[in-house]
């Protein structure tokens, strides 16, 4: 019970990140990626922000090995770069350069009426079906 | 509980915090369509997104994360400098 109020504060907080950043706004983040165009950088400070609170988050849990709503805490280990990551990671660049929609802004759309963002989160949930089976045929 | 207070918190800023969420994209349902199936197939096969690479994968000052990022990034601006600039019709 407890960790499901701690995810769904967690959402609302990310949710609300995403809104008053712009991140929320496929047309801002397609600008941000447009370095020789209408160039519009203040999408960079958003992850620079982000990262710049939860660098010292993490590294304060981590030490003092705070667990509050978990049996234990999990931090990814793997280090390798393997196909998996390269391939996917670039499937994911062109779909998030054609449109503008990475999965978190997407999700938070999805409530307010814009029909675009229903197609998009459909075909997503999709193509993450497809991808657990793919995943599997590459080494 | 993630998924719904993301798409909730949208709706509380503007119905009692009165904030303007402003979005445009295009309308073009095969594009829609075919970039977010992208999204899903990339996010699931390279283990993660802008969020779980970009923002919690760097902030862990992961080399899998950094990685996968700076291709992400590096893809996005060359799609958008192709569709923005080369294959202008």
């Amino acid at each position: 019970m407890k960790s499901a109020l701690s995810s769904l504060f967690a959402g609302l907080v990310f949710g609300a990140g995403l809104v008053l950043s712009g991140m929320i706004n496929p047309a801002k983040v397609l600008n941000f990626l447009d370095l020789f165009g209408t160039w519009d950088p203040s999408l960079a400070f958003v992850m620079i922000g982000a990262i710049g609170i939860s660098i010292p988050g993490f590294m304060f849990i981590r030490k003092k090995k705070i667990v509050l709503f978990a049996s234990e805490l999990k931090f990814p280990t793997r280090k390798d770069i393997d196909k998996k990551l390269i391939i996917g990671a670039s499937l994911f660049g062109l779909g998030w350069g054609l449109i503008g929609f990475c999965p978190g802004p997407v999700v938070s759309s999805l409530l307010i009426g814009n029909e675009g963002s229903l197609l998009f989160t459909a075909m997503m949930v999709l193509g993450m079906v497809c991808g657990k089976y793919i995943r599997k045929r590459i080494d | 509980m993630f998924i719904i207070g993301l798409a909730v918190s949208p709706l509380i800023l503007s119905n009692v915090f009165d904030v303007e969420i402003i979005q445009s994209f295009s309308a073009n349902s095969l594009l829609l369509g075919s970039a977010g199936f992208l999204v899903g197939l990339g996010a699931v096969i390279g283990n993660g997104c802008t969020s779980g690479h970009g923002v919690c994968g760097i902030s862990l000052l992961s080399v899998r994360s950094i990685t996968a990022t700076l291709i992400l990034m590096v893809i996005g601006f060359a799609v958008v400098f192709v569709t923005r600039h080369v294959a202008v019709g």
